[in-house]
C-alpha cells in the first residue's frame, strides 16, 4: 500500500476534504459494542465515501482497510465491486489483493464470495490460478470448507480436472484421515467430464478405498467412502465379494478396531446378505461369552462392547433385525 | 458453521449461522486459551456464572467483537435469547428491545417506490443502515439480510413481542427474490453465496410469521434434497463435504416446511424424502470418545455441534440414543469458570459458543434451562408464542 496507515484518516491530508459520518446508534442503543478508536474513524469515512457514492481511487484504498479490520461486513464488500466496476480496475491485480487479505483470515463467506466474482470476470483463463489459490489455502488448512467450495466451484465453472484426483490421492497420503479429501475424490469421480462416472469408476476405486482401509481399519472416512462407492445400487452392495471379504480380513486381525468392519457387516446383513460360515467364524471369535444367537444380533452385542458410547444405538439397531437378516 | 449461524456462520460465523466450523471460526473468541493448565471443570451447570456473563455482555461487548459488528443483531440474538433460557428475561427492558430491533428493519419509503428485487428484511448492524437522502430514499443502501431478519424475528418472539404488527407481507413477498431457480437463497438482493444456512432462514422466518407466501417450498425441498452426500449428513451446498451446521439447516427446513414428521424413524424409511437410517449413523458416529460431537468425520469435538447435531437427532426421534453422560462431561469440560462455554475445552468463552452451549444442555433436560424447540433453536415458550 502506498499510503501509511499508522496514521489517523483525520490528519491525512487526502481525506481532509470529507466529513466523517458518524453512526447514529438512535435513542436507546441494546448491545453496544466497545469499537477502539481506529475501527470507529476508518467506519466513519467508509461511512461518507459510500454514502456520497464516490467511485474513486482512494474509495477502492479506503475500502481496503476498512475490509482489514472489518473483513465481514458485506456492504463493504458490495461497495468495492461498485468501485472496481466504475474504474475499470486491473482485476488481476484484484485476486493479489484478495489472496492478501486471505492471509490474515480465509474463513470468511464475503472474502470467498467476492472471489467467484472477480474469477467469473476473467473467466476458464484464470482456472488454474483459482486452482493453484485453494492448494495454497489447502496447504495451510487441508479442512478448509470454503476452500473446498470455491475448488468445486471452479472446476465445475472454469474446467481444470485434468489433475484432481491426483491431488486428492496426495492429500490422502498426506492424512488419510481427511474426510475433505475423500468427500473431493467422490465429487470428481461422481462429477467430471473426464471420468465415466460412479459406476465406470467403481472397480478401481473399491480396490484403492480396500488398500487405505487395510492400512487404518480405524478410519471412518474410508469405511464410508466404500459403501458410498454404492450408492443407490443395493444389489452389487451386497453382491459384491469385495465388501464382505474386506470386513472378514479386518475382523481377522487383533491388533485393529473392529468397530467399522462389525458395523458394515451389520449393514451388508440388514441389507439381504446371506451369511456363510465364513462370516460367522469371524464374528464368533470375537465373542466373548456373548450367547450365540444369530448373526446381525451377535454383531450388535459385540459393536455395544468394542463402541461404548454408541452402545444405545447398536441395541436400538438390534431391536430392529428383521427376520430377514437373520 | 461460521454462518445459522446465520447467523450462522459455523466457521465463524453462523448464523448460526452460520459455522461450522466455518462459522465457528467467525464467532470465536479471539484469544487462543488460558496460559498454563485449565482449571478443573466444574460438575455442574454454573447457571449464576452464566448470567453474570450475559448481563456483562449485554451492557457493552468487548471490542474484540468489532469485526463481528455486521452480525450485531445476531449478537443480541445469542444474549437475549441466552438470558431466556436462563429464565431470566426479565433482565431486558423488552419494550426498549422490541423498538431497537424495529428499528433495524428496512421500509420503502412508500409503497408505490417498492423496487423490483430489493428484500425488505432486517439490517444486521447500523453500519449498514444509513440515513434517508435528500429525494426521501434510502433503498440504494438497503442491504437487509436474510440471517438478521431471522436474528430480528427470534429476539421479538423471545422477548414476546406480538409479530403479527410487522409487515410480513411487504417483507415475504421481496423475499422471495432472493430465492434461486435452484431453490436455494441468496441471503442479501445485491448477491452473495447462496447455500442451506440461507434457506433454513427463510424457513424459519415463513414458520415465524406463520405464512409461506415468501418461498417455493418444492423447490426450496429440492435443493435441501441435493444436499445429501453419500455419507448421510449434509453439506452446505451440492458435493460439499458433510457438515453439522449444513445438516441441522437442512433437516430442520424440512420440519419447518413440513416435509418430515416428528419421528422419522419409526416410520417406513422408504417413504422418507431422505435416507433416515444413514443419516441417524452419521449423526451419532459425530459422537467422538470425549463425549463431544465433532461437526465432520474426523475433526476435534466442539461445543456448537452438540446443539447442531444434537437438535437433528431429536429432529429425527434419535436423541435417546446419545450417551448424555460423556456429552454433559465434554460441555462441562468447555464451561468457562467467567460463565459463558468455550469452543474447545480449556479455552476462553465466546457468545456464539456459549449460546450453543446453552440450548445443548437444554436438549440435555438441565433443569434450571428453558425447554427447547430444535427446528428455531429457540427457547420453546418464545417459539409457541406463549
Amino acid at each position: 500500500m502506498d499510503f501509511d496507515e499508522t496514521v489517523p484518516l483525520s490528519q491525512r491530508p487526502e481525506w481532509s476534504d470529507v466529513v466523517p459520518l458518524t453512526q447514529d446508534d438512535g435513542p436507546n442503543p441494546v448491545v453496544l459494542i466497545a469499537y477502539n478508536d481506529k475501527f470507529r474513524e476508518t467506519m466513519d469515512y467508509f461511512r461518507a465515501i459510500y454514502f456520497s457514492d464516490e467511485r474513486s481511487p482512494r474509495a477502492l484504498r479506503l475500502t481496503e482497510e476498512t475490509l482489514r479490520l472489518n473483513s465481514g461486513n458485506y456492504t463493504v464488500w458490495h461497495f468495492r465491486r461498485l468501485v472496481l466496476e466504475a474504474l475499470n480496475h486491473d482485476l488481476y491485480q484484484e485476486l493479489e489483493f484478495i489472496e492478501r487479505i486471505a492471509e490474515d483470515n480465509s474463513k470468511n463467506y464475503q472474502l470467498w464470495h467476492h472471489r467467484r466474482w472477480v474469477a467469473e470476470k476473467l473467466g476458464p483463463e484464470v482456472a488454474g490460478r483459482e486452482l493453484d489459490c485453494t492448494r495454497r489455502v489447502l496447504s495451510l488448512d487441508a479442512k478448509h470448507y470454503h476452500a473446498w467450495s470455491h475448488r468445486q466451484w471452479a472446476l465445475r465453472a472454469l474446467g481444470g480436472w485434468e489433475d484432481e484426483l491426483d491431488y486428492c490421492h496426495k492429500l490422502l497420503e498426506a492424512d488419510v484421515f481427511n474426510n475433505s479429501a475423500w468427500n473431493q475424490r467422490y465429487y470428481v469421480i461422481t462429477q467430471s467430464p473426464l471420468l465415466g462416472g460412479l459406476e465406470a469408476m467403481r472397480e478401481s476405486e473399491v480396490s484403492y478405498t480396500i488398500k487405505a482401509i487395510l492400512a487404518n481399519p480405524a478410519n471412518e472416512s474410508s469405511w464410508r467412502y466404500l459403501k458410498g462407492l454404492y450408492k443407490d445400487d443395493k444389489e452389487t452392495w451386497i453382491s459384491d465379494p469385495s465388501v464382505s471379504s474386506v470386513c472378514m480380513n479386518v475382523l481377522s486381525r487383533t491388533d485393529c478396531f473392529h468397530g467399522f468392519a462389525l458395523s458394515t457387516l451389520l449393514d451388508l446383513l440388514c441389507d439381504g446378505l446371506r451369511p456363510t460360515n465364513e462370516h460367522r467364524d469371524s464374528v464368533r471369535a470375537l465373542a466373548n461369552d456373548e450367547p450365540d444367537t444369530n448373526l446381525a444380533n451377535l454383531v450388535c452385542t459385540i459393536l455395544s462392547r468394542v463402541d461404548p458410547i454408541r452402545a444405545n444405538y447398536w441395541a436400538w439397531r438390534k431391536s430392529k433385525i428383521t427376520v430377514a437378516a437373520m | 458453521m461460521s454462518e445459522t449461524a446465520v447467523s450462522i456462520d459455523w466457521d465463524r460465523s453462523k448464523s448460526e449461522d452460520e459455522d461450522d466450523d466455518e462459522e465457528e471460526e467467525e464467532y470465536s473468541s479471539p484469544v487462543q486459551s488460558f496460559p498454563g493448565p485449565p482449571p478443573p471443570p466444574s460438575a455442574n451447570f454454573e447457571k449464576d456464572r452464566h448470567l453474570v456473563y450475559l448481563e456483562m455482555m449485554y451492557e457493552l461487548l468487548p471490542y474484540h467483537y468489532q469485526s463481528q459488528e455486521i452480525n450485531r443483531l445476531t449478537l443480541a440474538h445469542f444474549i437475549i435469547s441466552g438470558l431466556h433460557f436462563l429464565g431470566a428475561r426479565d433482565r431486558v427492558d423488552k419494550d426498549v428491545v422490541a423498538k431497537w430491533v424495529l428499528s433495524f428493519q428496512a421500509l420503502p419509503s412508500n409503497r408505490v417506490s417498492l423496487k423490483d428485487g430489493e428484500f425488505y428484511g432486517f439490517f444486521g448492524s447500523r453500519s449498514s443502515q444509513f440515513p434517508i437522502d435528500e429525494n426521501g430514499d434510502c433503498l440504494t443502501h438497503n442491504s437487509s439480510h436474510l440471517a438478521s431478519t431471522y436474528c430480528a424475528l427470534a429476539i421479538l418472539k423471545v422477548t414476546g413481542h406480538d409479530l403479527s404488527t410487522i409487515d410480513s407481507e411487504l417483507l415475504l413477498l421481496s423475499m422471495k427474490n432472493l430465492q434461486q431457480d435452484d431453490g436455494s437463497f441468496m441471503p442479501i438482493h445485491i448477491g452473495g453465496e447462496t447455500d442451506l444456512r440461507f434457506v433454513y432462514c427463510a424457513a424459519a422466518i415463513c414458520y415465524m410469521l406463520d405464512n409461506w407466501s415468501g418461498m417455493d417450498k418444492e423447490k426450496a425441498k429440492n435443493y435441501i434434497l441435493n444436499c445429501q452426500s453419500y455419507d448421510g449428513g449434509f453439506g452446505l451446498i451440492p458435493g460439499s463435504e458433510s457438515h453439522g451446521g449444513a445438516t441441522y439447516c437442512a433437516i430442520a427446513s424440512l420440519r419447518l416446511m413440513g416435509f418430515i414428521g416428528v419421528d422419522l424413524l419409526s416410520n417406513d424409511s422408504s417413504s422418507s424424502v431422505i435416507n433416515p437410517s444413514l443419516l441417524l449413523n452419521w449423526c451419532l458416529q459425530r459422537q467422538a470418545n470425549d463425549g463431544g460431537f465433532q461437526g465432520r468425520t474426523n475433526k476435534p469435538s466442539d461445543t456448537c455441534y452438540a446443539f447442531w447435531i444434537g437438535a437433528v437427532l431429536k429432529l429425527i426421534g434419535g436423541d435417546a440414543l446419545i450417551d448424555k453422560i460423556a456429552l454433559r462431561k465434554f460441555l462441562l469440560s468447555c464451561q468457562s469458570k467467567y460463565g459463558g462455554f468455550s469452543k474447545f475445552p480449556g479455552q476462553l468463552p465466546d457468545l456464539y459458543h456459549s449460546y450453543y452451549g446453552y440450548t445443548a444442555f437444554s436438549l440435555l433436560e438441565e433443569q434450571s434451562l428453558s425447554p427447547l424447540c430444535p427446528e428455531l433453536g429457540l427457547p420453546l415458550l418464545a417459539a409457541s408464542g406463549i
